[in-house]
């Protein structure tokens, strides 16, 4: 049984400075609320997601990179105990072109019934994501919770 | 009504602003791919929603209504009677202060073929309602037309 979250955004920009946003590590610290992301950016790298000190929040390999359109990502939780025993989930990002914006679609699945992982991330993105429109609309990111 | 989206979108502005830009007919016409909503949004009373041409979409009663923090619709998809023909749906507005920002939850109780026709519009106007707010601008979307 797979446990999935699905969001959909639509943002004015374009499809590349979306794609830099979602892999950059400066930029990604600016909306993910002071979080890095460790990468390579091709398939088969390793991919981390640090906390501002240096600790892994998160981490996982890359399973497709086609920028600025397509990315897949293995990902698991490292830093709550009741989570990494989940192991890995799946998170796809989506970015088709619209007239004069673009469409964002993040895909976060796990093959388990009754995932605690899906129902964090079910919170985390929408916090992430609209900081992340706000960044590239306004040029400011949205304040921390 | 047993199926349900939920949707969570975080504006920078005040419940107050956001209340404004849900309930004022000039507003929704801003950003509601190209419709807009009318109604007084007392309890009891009926809200509709219009293509640009005046024509309805969607209308009903309001069923619950708490400014600026909650507004729940009952949602009669008044142009399509495939879709009516479902059964009652709702649609829940919840506006929380979030500290220099406020969350936005909007929860559709639906039958499946309404519930896949919301699942794609809201992303579409909650993404144009937080553009607007934020920036002055709506999105560019074509807008939604009678057919």
């Amino acid at each position: 049984m797979t446990e999935r979250f699905i969001y959909v955004t639509y943002i004015r920009t374009t499809a590349e400075k979306l794609w830099q946003a979602l892999t950059d590590a400066e930029f990604t610290r600016a909306y993910w609320f002071g979080m890095s992301q460790e990468c390579e950016w091709k398939p088969g790298a390793s991919w981390k997601l640090l906390f501002e000190d240096g600790r892994v929040a998160d981490a996982g390999e890359v399973v497709e990179c086609d920028p600025p359109k397509r990315l897949v990502l293995k990902w698991r939780n490292e830093f709550m105990p009741e989570l990494k025993a989940e192991g890995y989930s799946h998170c796809v990002m989506e970015i088709e072109p619209a007239d004069g914006m673009v469409k964002l679609t993040v895909t976060h699945s796990i093959d388990r019934e009754g995932s605690v992982f899906i129902e964090k991330v079910s919170g985390g993105w929408p916090k992430v994501l609209s900081s992340l429109k706000s960044l590239l609309e306004t040029g400011a990111a949205l304040p921390r919770t | 009504m047993t199926d349900r989206f939920i949707y969570v979108t975080y504006i920078r502005t005040t419940p107050e602003k956001l209340w404004q830009a849900l309930t004022e007919t000039a507003f929704t016409r801003a950003y509601w791919w190209g419709m807009f909503l009318e109604s007084d949004w007392k309890k009891g009373s009926r809200w509709s929603m219009k293509f640009a041409d005046g024509r309805p979409n969607t209308s009903g009663e309001v069923l619950e209504s708490e400014p600026p923090h909650r507004l729940v619709l009952d949602w009669n998809k008044v142009s399509s009677p495939e879709l009516t023909a479902e059964g009652p749906a709702r649609a829940t507005f919840e506006i929380e202060e979030a500290g220099g920002m406020v969350k936005l939850t909007v929860t559709h109780e639906a039958g499946p073929k309404l519930l896949a026709g919301v699942s794609d519009g809201w992303p579409k106007i909650l993404a144009s309602l937080k553009s607007f707010v934020e920036t002055g601008e709506p999105l560019p979307f074509v807008p939604l037309q009678a057919c």
